[in-house]
C-alpha cells in the first residue's frame, strides 16, 4: 500500500515531466550546460547560451541553414547594390509578433538602429552589423539597409541570431531590461516563464506559417512546450536524459556520447563549431618564441590527431588552421602544414641553438627552454602538450589561472603562449586576433595575444572584408590563412565541438548556421 | 531585554565594516570588468567604453564607495552588471530555492543526527555505537558530489523513484539527504559525546535512584542539558547552508545562493556580491542571536546569569 502511494504521489509529481509521452501536450526539455544567462534579447546578448533560446523565439530577414545555404526568412527577397553599400529587401506581409504587433519595415528599421545606438548596450550584433549608415523605408513591407561603405557580406549578416528582429512595441513598453527579461519575436516559440538559473520556457506559436522552405515542419511546430533546463553538471545532465527528464543534453561528454549511442535509446549529434579552434597563440614579442624555428618546433613536436582522439574519441578532430573546417573561406592548404615529426621539430631546436641539456630539457646560453602557458581552457589538453612537448626538450609550464589572473597577464605582457577559441560563423572573426590594432596594450583588453604586427596581413584582412565579389574573397582569405601559417604564430589544436545527445524518440533538431545552436522547431516525435 | 537590544544595535557597525572590507576587496581583483563581462568574447573598443560608462567605472573609486553606501543606506543595493536588474530582486529570486534546501537538509540533518547521536552516546562503546559513528564519519568525509551522484544514480535511475532534476517536493528529497547527511554527521558526533557526559552527571544518578524511566531520563533529563554545544553547531550549519551548498547545487541543477556568488564573484558583479554578502552577514548575525536567545529556553541557568 505504501508503496502503491509513493508511486502515485510520484507520478503526480513526474506529471508535467512525462507529459511529452502524448503528442497532444509533446513537450522537450532541453538540457543546457549553463546557468548563468542574463538577457534574451538578440540585439544585446554575446553569449551562445543565451542564443539557444534566441534561436527558439525570434526570426531573422535571411535564414541560414547548417549546409551554409540561404533561404528566404522575414524577407522574401533582397538584392544588393553594385556597390555592396546597401540591401534592398521586400519583406513578408503576412507575419506578427507574438505580442500582435505586425512586422513590417518599420520593426526592421527599429531594430537595426537600436542596436547601434550606446544605450542599448549591444555586444554582439553592434560587432555584425557592420557599418550601418540607416535605413529607408520604402514601403510598409520594402527597406533599403545602408552602409557607411562597402559591406558585401551584408546578407550574411542578416542570418544571425543577433540580428533577428524585436518587436518594437514590446522594447517601447518594456524598455531595454524588461524586454530582456521577457523577450517578443516573431519565431515559432513565444516566452512563457524564466525561473533564474534553473529553466527557461516557451510554447508553441499556433500563428507560425513563415518557416523557412527547408524544415519538414510547416505552419506550426509539433512542438507545444520547450523546456530549457540548466543543468551545469554533464553527469547529472546525462543521468537525467537516461532517466528521461530531458529530451536533449549539450555539451555531453564523448565518452558518454559513445556509450548512449552505443545503447540505441539515443542518438548523437556532433556540430564542429565554425570560428577559430582551440589553439595558442605565440608570444612573438619575447623570450624563445621570437625565433620562428622554436615556434615551427613547437607545432611540429605535438601529435594532435592522436591527442584528439585520445581525448574526444574521434568526437574533435584534430586542427591545422586558424579557421575551424566549418568556416565559410576555410582554406584546405593549412593541412599541409607542420605534420608531427618529432625528429624534425628536434633538428629545427638544434638549428635554433637550443641544445639537449640534463634532464631532458634544452639549453641555450645556460638558460632552459621554458615556456610559460597561463591558461583557463582545458587542462587535460594542456597536459597532453607538455607531455608531447617534453619529449623534444621543450619545458611548457602550464599553470591554470582565473580569467582575472589571465587579463592581467595578458595586458601586463607576461605570458609566452596564450589559449584562444571562438564560435564565429565568419571568417571576419580573423581581424580579430590577427590584426596588427588589436596587440594589447595597459588599460585595453584586445586579443592579438601573438603581439605580431604584419602590415600586409592587416591590408588582406581588410580588403577581404570589403571584397566585392565571392572569388576574391576566398582569395583574400585563403592568402591571409596562408600568411598566419607561414609565420607560424599561431598552433591550432583541435576543432570545438557541440556534442548533443537526444532521445531516439524525437527526430528533427538540427544545428543553426555555426554549428552550435540547436533549432527545435521541426522537432517531432519518432515514429 | 537590554541585552537583545545591544545586541541588535551590534548589527549596524558589523555590517558596515563587512561592506567596507568587501568593496575595498574587491577592487584589489585585477582584470577589469568589463572583461569579464564580455566572458572573452571579442567586442571593439566602441563597446567596451560604451559599458565602462554605463556601469560608472569611468569615475573615480571614493566616488564609486560614497554613491554605494549611499544608496545602500536607503536600502537600493543597486543594479547588477551583467543582468541590468536590481540585486535585491535577483537574490529574492533565488532565496526560496535556497532556504528550501536549506530546511530539507536541516530536517533530515536534525533527524538523522539526533537519532544517530542519541543512540550512540546511551550506548557507548557498543557496535551500536561504533555503527553510528561510522555512519556519522561518512556522513561529513565524503564529497557532497559524490553522495549526490550516488543517489542520483540510485534512486534517481536504477529504481527511479525520485525525479533528478524535476521540480516541487519530489525534487527536494535528494539534495536535502546529500546535505542532511553532512550536518548530520557533525550533529551526531557533538550529541553523542553531549549525552555521554550529561548521563555521568550526578542529577542522572538521583533521577535512576528516584526510578525514572529510562526514556524519561535519556529525553527529559539528559537530552536537554546536553543540548547546548549542538544547538551552537547547529546555527553555524544553517548560515553554512545558506551560502555554502554550493556543490549540491551544482550536481542537482538548483539556482541557489551559494551558487549566484560564485558566478556573481567570477564575473566580478561588484554590485551582486556585495548585496550577497550583506545578506549572508546579517544572516549569520540574526541566526547567532537567535541561538543565544534559544540558550534561555533550554536551559534557564543561562537567561538568569544574563539579567
Amino acid at each position: 500500500m505504501r508503496k502503491l502511494m509513493m508511486t502515485t504521489a510520484l507520478a503526480l509529481s513526474l506529471a508535467p515531466i512525462l507529459a511529452h509521452a502524448q503528442s497532444s501536450d509533446f513537450t522537450i526539455v532541453f538540457a543546457d550546460d549553463s546557468t548563468s544567462d542574463v538577457t534574451f534579447d538578440p540585439r544585446v546578448t554575446q553569449s551562445r547560451h543565451e542564443e539557444q533560446v534566441i534561436a527558439q523565439i525570434f526570426d531573422q530577414l535571411v535564414v541560414g541553414d547548417a549546409d551554409g545555404k540561404q533561404y528566404p526568412g522575414l524577407a522574401k527577397s533582397w538584392k544588393m547594390a553594385p556597390d555592396n553599400t546597401s540591401v534592398t529587401l521586400v519583406l513578408r506581409d503576412d507575419v506578427t509578433f507574438h505580442d500582435g504587433t505586425k512586422f513590417n519595415a518599420e520593426a526592421v528599421k527599429f531594430t537595426f538602429d537600436t542596436i547601434v545606438d550606446p544605450a542599448t548596450g549591444s555586444q554582439g550584433a553592434i560587432d555584425m552589423i557592420g557599418p550601418y549608415a540607416g535605413a529607408d523605408i520604402l514601403g510598409p513591407y520594402e527597406i533599403r539597409i545602408n552602409y557607411k561603405r562597402a559591406f558585401p557580406t551584408a546578407v550574411d549578416s542578416f542570418t544571425e541570431n543577433e540580428l533577428s528582429i524585436v518587436s518594437p512595441t514590446a522594447v517601447k513598453t518594456l524598455g531595454g531590461t524588461g524586454f530582456a527579461q521577457a523577450p517578443v519575436g516573431t519565431g515559432p516559440f513565444k516566452f512563457v516563464s524564466w525561473e533564474k538559473g534553473k529553466q527557461v520556457v516557451l510554447e508553441r506559436n499556433p500563428d507560425y506559417k513563415w518557416g523557412a522552405s527547408f524544415y519538414s515542419t510547416q505552419g506550426p511546430s509539433k512542438v507545444a512546450r520547450i523546456i530549457h533546463r540548466y543543468i551545469p553538471n554533464a553527469g547529472t545532465r546525462v543521468a537525467a536524459l537516461e532517466a528521461g527528464e530531458v529530451q536533449l543534453t549539450d555539451l555531453t561528454p564523448p565518452l558518454d556520447m559513445k556509450r548512449l549511442a552505443d545503447s540505441g535509446k539515443f542518438t548523437t549529434m556532433t556540430g564542429i563549431a565554425a570560428g577559430v579552434p582551440l589553439s595558442l597563440m605565440f608570444n612573438t614579442s619575447k623570450g624563445a618564441l621570437q625565433d620562428i624555428k622554436v615556434r615551427q618546433a613547437f607545432i611540429t613536436a605535438v601529435d594532435r590527431p592522436r591527442l584528439s582522439q585520445n581525448l574526444f574519441f574521434g568526437f574533435a578532430k584534430a586542427a591545422w588552421g586558424p579557421l575551424a573546417p566549418s568556416t565559410p573561406a576555410y582554406w584546405k592548404g593549412v593541412e599541409e602544414y607542420y605534420k608531427f615529426n618529432r625528429d624534425t621539430a628536434g633538428k629545427l631546436l638544434d638549428e635554433a641553438g637550443w641544445k639537449m641539456g640534463s634532464g631532458g630539457i634544452r639549453e641555450k646560453d645556460g638558460q632552459p627552454l621554458q615556456i610559460y602557458y597561463p591558461t583557463l581552457l582545458e587542462p587535460e589538453t594542456s597536459v597532453a602538450l607538455q607531455a608531447d612537448l617534453k619529449r623534444v626538450g621543450i619545458d611548457l609550464k602550464v599553470e591554470n589561472v582565473t580569467k582575472a589572473k589571465q587579463d592581467e597577464l595578458i595586458l601586463t605582457n607576461g605570458y609566452d603562449v596564450g589559449g584562444i577559441r571562438w564560435v564565429y560563423n565568419d571568417p571576419a572573426v580573423l581581424r580579430i586576433p590577427f590584426d596588427s590594432n588589436n596587440i594589447p596594450e595597459p588599460g585595453k583588453f584586445k586579443f592579438n595575444w601573438m603581439r605580431w604586427k604584419n602590415a600586409d596581413l592587416d591590408k588582406t584582412l581588410a580588403s577581404a572584408a570589403t571584397a566585392s565579389s565571392p572569388e576574391d574573397r576566398l582569395k583574400l582569405y585563403a592568402d591571409a590563412q596562408k600568411m598566419i601559417m607561414d609565420a607560424a604564430v599561431f598552433m591550432p589544436i583541435h576543432d570545438q565541438i557541440e556534442t548533443i545527445a537526444l532521445t531516439n524518440k524525437i527526430t528533427g533538431a538540427r544545428f543553426a548556421p555555426g554549428n552550435w545552436q540547436l533549432r527545435l522547431y521541426d522537432v517531432r516525435p519518432a515514429s | 531585554m537590554h541585552y537583545a537590544i545591544r545586541r541588535i544595535l551590534g548589527i549596524i557597525p558589523v555590517l558596515f565594516f563587512t561592506w567596507t572590507i568587501v568593496f575595498g576587496v574587491i577592487q584589489l581583483i585585477p582584470g577589469d570588468p568589463v572583461n569579464l563581462m564580455l566572458a572573452g568574447v571579442p567586442a571593439s573598443a566602441e563597446v567596451r567604453e560604451n559599458e565602462r560608462r554605463r556601469l560608472g567605472l569611468d569615475r573615480p573609486i571614493i566616488e564609486r564607495y560614497v554613491t554605494f553606501l549611499g544608496r545602500a543606506l536607503r536600502g537600493d543595493l543597486g543594479e547588477s552588471y551583467r543582468s541590468r536588474q536590481p540585486v535585491s530582486k535577483m537574490i529574492s529570486e533565488q532565496a526560496s530555492s535556497t532556504l528550501q534546501l536549506a530546511a530539507g537538509g536541516l530536517a533530515v540533518g536534525l533527524t538523522v543526527g539526533l537519532l544517530l547521536g542519541m543512540l550512540a552516546g546511551l550506548m557507548p562503546n557498543t557496535w551500536v555505537d561504533t555503527l553510528c559513528m561510522l555512519v556519522a564519519l561518512a556522513g561529513v568525509s565524503l564529497p557532497s558530489f559524490w553522495i549526490g551522484m550516488m543517489l542520483i544514480y540510485v534512486f534517481g535511475m536504477t529504481l527511479a523513484w525520485v525525479p533528478i532534476v524535476g521540480s516541487g517536493f519530489s525534487a527536494l528529497i535528494l539534495p536535502s539527504i546529500t546535505v542532511g547527511l553532512f550536518v548530520a554527521g557533525g550533529f551526531a558526533r557533538l550529541v553523542r559525546s553531549s549525552i555521554i557526559d550529561a548521563m555521568g552527571q550526578d542529577y542522572i544518578r538521583t533521577a535512576r535512584a528516584k526510578g525514572l524511566s529510562r526514556f524519561s531520563i535519556a529525553f527529559k533529563h539528559a537530552l536537554r542539558n546536553a543540548l547546548i554545544p549542538p544547538v551552537t553547531l547547529l546555527g553555524i550549519q544553517i548560515a553554512v547552508l545558506i551560502g555554502g551548498a554550493v556543490v549540491t547545487e551544482n550536481v542537482f541543477a538548483r539556482p541557489g545562493l551559494g551558487t549566484m556568488l560564485v558566478e556573481a564573484v567570477l564575473n566580478k558583479d561588484l554590485p551582486l556580491v556585495q548585496a550577497l554578502v550583506v545578506y549572508t552577514t546579517a544572516a549569520y548575525v540574526i541566526i547567532n542571536l537567535v541561538v543565544d536567545l534559544l540558550y534561555g529556553l533550554i536551559d534557564p541557568r543561562v537567561q538568569a546569569g544574563r539579567s
